[in-house]
């Protein structure tokens, strides 16, 4: 499994940190989200899963 | 399509809805179930008319379209004139920068201010607000009661917007006070208007601080304002107040109102506090919670700017629609039973802090100071009790679900020696 953040659908509302803080990071710019890598480890799916569903935006895909 | 909607059969047949009256402040959640499945997309006469969105879907797919639904605010101070904007009726006064800005406008304007509110900058606020609860409730607790509101989530938030711009922290309550008034004061009310005049001791004491900043530069929020560009241009004497307005009136009643209604939910349902009080792992999944079930702003409004269709809703130009994020919250069909406060509910994908691109700039110093008060009132106070024949909520709620007063009586404890300053 991979994961992305689409940068056009993220406003910074955080709800990713609190599924996974071990993947993503936020900006110190404007609070946006990123991955620090895309390959998700099987131990982290689960929670990349939570991520993905807790998005209000629907930024967070996995592929 | 499933929610397709006859634009002429739901404006001849409106919902009876007004989100600033009486009996919505006490009745919203069933009102707004009710119009979630008679009538999700409504049409309501008051205020000249409006689009009502109650479905997480709409009020998400609406708000994710800015060129389409716009928050920009057309005001004329000469002659007073007002269009858009995000209040419906329209409020008297200033505009909201960058609340009532569209591209390339906001563009600018949150570039400028994202920064101040970045997860790592409203880091340093946190031992201050830690601080600031500890003195409030120092002033509080040999006597055993308080008004939560009064003395505490009133003045918390105003206390740390304060030290973000750089104002005097003894100036809070001249500030906190019109802010707070001015949201659950009735439009018909005589004193509206001087609520309103309130506002402009702020504005004046904003444009001293920025001259004293032009001469002397320091690194807060009134010196970014004096010395900042954007575009590489100073701003404007007039983008300076709306900014500064903007910032102050989304700091200073919203953290507020969110922390009144969780500490009394938290009285009200002892199983919640003990856990909380037990597992402060759980307070961040709690805290996005209760965003969720209270909504602090009830519902904010968009203008649209060309005729447009979001999923089988048609709307034409010039046409206003009410995004009502509470109610959104509440969708069933996003979250399992909404009614209820689940402390770790989770994923919980609320759109408390708003939908789109104009989310809350503020939203990462709000849980911070959130927590500061959670933390301090769970350690120190813990088996406070509200006196509920004294509650006063707010009478309208249209802009914000918060309350008056909130007494409350709990075991005296000892100070901690922490001051304000």
């Amino acid at each position: 499994m991979k994961v992305r953040v689409d940068d056009g659908l993220c406003q910074g509302r955080a709800m990713c940190i609190l599924a996974c803080p071990e993947l993503f990071d936020l900006s110190d710019e404007d609070g946006h989200a990123s991955v620090r890598q895309a390959d998700v480890p099987r131990e982290l799916e689960a929670k990349i899963e939570q991520a993905v569903r807790g998005c209000p935006e629907g930024a967070i895909q996995t592929y | 399509m499933e929610h397709l909607l006859d634009r002429d059969a739901a404006q001849q047949n409106p919902v009876d809805f007004d989100h600033h009256s009486a009996g919505h402040a006490t009745n919203w959640p069933a009102t707004f179930a009710r119009i979630r499945a008679n009538s999700p997309r409504a049409w309501s006469e008051h205020h000249g008319g409006f689009w009502l969105a109650t479905r997480f879907d709409d009020v998400i797919r609406i708000g994710q379209q800015p060129e389409y639904f716009s928050a920009h605010k057309d005001y004329d101070p000469a002659t007073g004139k007002i269009g858009g904007g995000i209040s419906i009726p329209p409020l008297p006064g200033l505009r909201g920068v960058p609340n009532e800005t569209a591209s390339p406008e906001w563009d600018g304007v949150r570039t400028f201010i994202n920064r101040r509110f970045s997860p790592k900058s409203v880091e340093a606020f946190r031992a201050k607000a830690q601080q600031f609860a500890a003195a409030l409730i120092d002033e509080v607790i040999e006597k055993g009661e308080f008004d939560i509101v009064e003395d505490f989530t009133n003045p918390l938030p105003a206390l740390v917007t304060m030290e973000l711009f750089g104002f005097p922290l003894s100036e809070w309550r001249a500030f906190a006070d019109p802010f707070h008034k001015i949201v659950y004061t009735p439009r018909d009310d005589p004193f509206f208007a001087e609520t309103v005049r309130g506002l402009d001791y702020f504005n004046q004491r904003v444009a001293e601080e920025v001259e004293l900043r032009r001469k002397d530069p320091r690194d807060d929020l009134l010196g970014h304002l004096a010395n900042g560009t954007i575009g590489g241009a100073p701003l404007d004497a007039e983008t300076i107040q709306n900014l500064a307005f903007n910032i102050l009136a989304g700091g200073v009643d919203t953290t507020t109102a969110l922390t009144s209604n969780t500490l009394i939910h938290l009285a009200q349902n002892p199983e919640d506090r003990e856990r909380l009080r037990n597992d402060r792992a759980l307070l961040p999944f709690a805290r996005e919670e209760f965003v969720r079930y209270f909504s602090p702003i009830h519902a904010l409004a968009r203008n649209v700017t060309e005729d447009v269709e979001v999923d089988g809703w048609k709307f034409r130009k010039g046409e206003r629609v009410l995004l009502a994020y509470s109610s959104a919250n509440r969708d069933p069909d996003v979250f399992e039973e909404p009614e209820r406060v689940i402390l770790d509910r989770f994923p919980n994908k609320h759109i408390g802090f708003g939908a789109g691109m104009h989310r809350c700039v503020g939203s990462f110093l709000a849980r911070i100071m959130f927590e500061a008060m959670l933390n301090e009132v769970l350690d120190r106070i813990p088996d406070y009790r509200i006196d509920e024949d004294r509650l006063v909520r707010y009478p309208t709620i249209g802009n914000i679900n918060g309350c008056i007063h909130i007494p409350a009586t709990f075991t005296p404890g000892k100070k901690v020696g922490a001051k304000i300053a």
